[in-house]
């Protein structure tokens, strides 16, 4: 097996032990302020029709204009943005109905919805290094102060699907931005089991349990079509992979890889050959683990699922790749 | 074997020497530090399941 196969085939454990107390205390601390629960979405009118489009924020999103091309395709159908996607879809005009946020980072979530405490970069590099959100990697502080403004203005007409697990700062600026909270709960194990701590947590706070598939572009998936109902979803910008050529350093996860494996770190990186756009891609165990989560869920979801992100590494029987006019004109079955 | 620990004479058996464990468990600890931070925004469960809401009783 190569070694980053191996590296991705230990994640589900190395995750449990990150997230699961951070994301406990927080569901703790947040119990005082749920108002309502993200089955009640369900109810809410959030589109037409029963296709639905996700916002995810990998690096096709900025390459294949993909955000210009959903405001001109004049798509009447949900949509569902990742936490990452939100300051790029409201900077094209594209207001999302529902916003979805689970990691359960203490500073560094935050800032995807503008943080009113940024005064300086931070030094944390998170923000200048990843491919997300190419606005703050050019200029912290500047993106900061426009992403808050355009959140302040559109917030009272968005939605937030938030996890239990996210933190304080999100979720107060989040209200304060006059967004409306719909809470449920990250499932942490198997429900079904014996002391399942998933359980512990529904009956905590009587809170619906979602698989979010080790990533907020998964969860954003499992909510489009397990919550909302919807039985066509296109995928924007779920690359789960960088651009051929990205440089190793400019990676999510490139501190961690060079900490793990020092001068053969880049022996972890995997590439994917994408025969939609005939184009090799590169990937890290993480986000080769996802894709593999993704594509085992897929098969069971109660929905087509089309990936009109026009590259990365995210496809298979499931999950056939559309280009997104083709699927917003009702196409894309192979 | 130390060289602290080495005596004057030859010994006719070859001696396997104990894997260091206190070595191993250092590498052990690093690369789980390491790993900790490799990883997810939320857990991954590897059932094919979405939602659950029911208290459903302990099997």
């Amino acid at each position: 097996m190569e070694l980053g196969r191996r590296i991705a085939s230990r994640l589900t454990e190395a995750t449990f032990e990150r997230v699961a107390a951070v994301g406990l205390a927080n569901a703790e601390r947040n119990q005082r302020v749920i108002r309502h629960s993200i089955l009640e979405l369900a109810e809410a009118s959030l589109g037409e029709g029963n296709s639905a489009v996700v916002v995810a924020a990998g690096p096709s999103l900025h390459r294949r204009r993909s955000l210009e091309r959903l405001k001109a395709s004049a798509f009447t159908g949900t949509i569902v943005a990742v936490d990452g996607a939100l300051g790029a879809c409201l900077r094209h005009g594209v207001t999302p109905h529902v916003v979805v946020t689970v990691d359960p980072h203490a500073e560094r979530i935050v800032r995807w919805f503008g943080d009113p405490m940024l005064v300086a970069p931070p030094r944390d590099d998170y923000f200048r290094r990843q491919e997300m959100d190419p606005a703050h990697a050019h200029d912290e502080i500047m993106a900061n102060r426009v992403l808050i403004e355009l959140v302040d203005r559109c917030g009272p007409g968005m939605k937030v699907a938030i996890a239990t697990s996210a933190a304080p700062a999100v979720v107060d600026r989040c209200e304060k931005a006059g967004m409306t909270l719909y809470w449920w709960n990250p499932m942490y194990d198997d429900y079904d089991r014996p002391g399942s701590l998933s359980r512990r947590l529904h009956a905590m706070n009587g809170l619906p349990c979602l698989n979010g598939g080790g990533n907020v572009g998964t969860a954003a998936w499992v909510v489009t079509h397990a919550v909302l109902g919807k039985t066509r979803v296109g995928l924007l910008g779920m690359d789960f992979g960088y651009v051929p050529g990205t440089p190793y350093a400019r990676t999510q996860y490139y501190p961690e890889l060079r900490e793990l494996l020092g001068d053969g770190f880049a022996e972890a990186f995997i590439h994917v050959e994408n025969p939609f756009v005939s184009e090799t891609w590169l990937t890290d165990p993480a986000y080769y683990w996802f894709r593999d989560v993704f594509l085992e869920m897929a098969g069971a979801a109660g929905c087509e699922t089309f990936n009109c992100t026009e590259g990365g590494i995210l496809f298979g029987a499931n999950v056939p790749m559309a280009a997104l006019e083709t699927f917003v004109a009702g196409g894309g079955r192979p | 074997m130390t060289e602290f620990l080495k005596g004057n004479y030859e010994l006719t058996v070859k001696i396997e020497e104990p894997a260091d464990e206190a070595e191993t468990s250092a590498t052990e600890e690093f690369e789980k530090k390491a790993l900790s931070r490799l990883c997810a925004s939320n857990c991954v469960v590897r059932k094919k399941v979405f939602l659950r809401n029911a208290a459903t009783p302990e099997k």
